[in-house]
């Protein structure tokens, strides 16, 4: 039911109203869980000395070396998966160094909570493996950065699964975050009596972000 | 009395939302850009300019971390080049100083010839799109001993910080706000249970 002071609307106009609410709640509470992990994580990256959330001095690191077969030629991720497949590693390919010697292959294989450093040598049929496991802190804080292909490293492109339907479920929070400020305009729009605050508050948080985004150029 | 809980929590819920739309919009369009690798293509770099009798500070090659930027942020200054200072490269035994400065939208790259005191100030615009992924990042958990050097930047992190938080209230003001509404309940439990599941089910898959 629309409240007293909204303007008068028509039945279509009155049932796209019941259905923007909806959507405006229901967007929100789906998205609960996500957006306490981006949120909360994002404060912690952005305050690398609350020492609480400090998980690398924890991390758990351990060696073994196992017994592979050569993997067919092929590409570099090809062989990566390959060397994975036998040594039961699984996760996002990185590569962490440029490939000088065809028997000798380097690269990293990463996962939220997990880093592991993968070393084979094809002549010896050799692969060691450097693992490390950080705490829970360390796991939400890759979360938030796991997206698989760093702009920075166009080499690196998304090549595990899991990390794709991570990267999507960004994505869709994203779009439901942008969801639920344009549905809460729509339903804030009607009110009259709570059109000069609102906009006064809009123009606030406007003004504010949009002095770093466009003008802060202009100004320095 | 606890309707007008409930109608302070409404407004509040509404203001705060409303003040922090644009902050909201930024960080979620970033994070596409991020998600994509959808980088700001090069942007166009202005002329060099060259200024000569530039003095930089005798004491530097002493200095580290903070100290180092705020010895160099006057000469800056008289450079007429102003924000967020970078990580400074200091080749002593070649007398250069490679000093990066960026503005949401700008950077500009400082070198200094501390022998000749000559310096080239080189600026690019790389754009919105570079504008709003820097204030997603910003500050970040890189270079902590130096970063946010700049006011502005500083002022950000306020923001950025603000957001956080203003995020949580409208997070818990807008449960309790659904919870009033007894009609929507079961619908908005099932989506809350709904989203836990996809959450936790992806989380743990991803991080066993």
């Amino acid at each position: 039911m629309p409240s007293a002071d909204e303007s008068p609307r028509s039945g279509v106009a009155q049932a796209a109203g019941l259905w923007n609410r909806r959507l405006h709640w229901y967007t929100g509470l789906y998205f609960l869980f996500f957006l306490w992990l981006f949120s909360f994580t994002g404060l912690v990256l952005n305050h690398p000395k609350w020492t609480f959330a400090d998980f690398w001095p924890a991390r758990k690191q351990s060696t073994f070396e196992r017994a592979i077969q050569p993997p067919p030629s092929g590409s570099d991720l090809v062989q990566a998966k390959d060397v994975m497949r036998q040594t039961g590693i699984e996760g996002e390919t990185e590569w962490t160094k440029l490939r000088s010697n065809p028997n000798r292959f380097e690269f990293r294989v990463s996962r939220p909570g997990h880093i592991v450093e993968v070393a084979a040598d094809f002549e010896r049929s050799r692969a060691t493996v450097h693992r490390i496991d950080v705490n829970a802190w360390g796991a939400m804080r890759m979360l938030h950065l796991f997206t698989g292909a760093p702009a920075a490293e166009p080499r690196n492109q998304r090549d595990w699964v899991l990390t794709t339907v991570w990267a999507l479920s960004m994505d869709a929070l994203s779009v439901g975050l942008i969801v639920m400020v344009l549905t809460s305009a729509y339903m804030w729009w009607p009110q009259r009596r709570k059109r000069a605050l609102g906009l006064a508050a809009l123009g606030a948080g406007i003004v504010s972000c949009g002095l770093f985004v466009f003008v802060l150029r202009w100004l320095f | 009395m606890q309707k007008r809980i409930y109608t302070l929590i409404r407004d509040l819920h509404l203001y705060l939302g409303l003040f922090c739309a644009p902050f909201i919009l930024v960080f979620a369009g970033s994070a596409i850009l991020f998600v994509h690798s959808w980088a700001a293509p090069e942007g166009e770099a202005a002329s060099p300019r060259t200024i000569t009798g530039v003095v930089a500070p005798g004491n530097l090659a002493s200095l580290a971390g903070r100290a180092r930027v705020d010895a160099l942020r006057g000469v800056l200054d008289r450079l007429g080049v102003q924000g967020e200072v970078g990580f400074i490269t200091h080749m002593v035994a070649r007398h250069r100083l490679l000093i990066p400065v960026s503005v949401p939208g700008r950077e500009t790259m400082v070198e200094i010839n501390t022998e000749t005191g000559a310096a080239t100030v080189e600026s690019r615009n790389t754009g919105i799109r570079d504008a709003l992924v820097k204030l997603h990042k910003a500050p970040g958990p890189h270079l902590a001993d130096i970063r946010m050097n700049w006011f502005p930047m500083r002022a950000w992190q306020w923001f950025a910080d603000g957001t956080v938080y203003l995020l949580f209230f409208l997070s818990f003001s807008g449960i309790y706000l659904w919870a009033v509404l007894r009609g929507e309940r079961r619908v908005g439990l099932a989506l809350i249970a709904a989203g836990a599941c996809s959450f936790l089910g992806i989380a743990y898959a991803i991080c066993r």
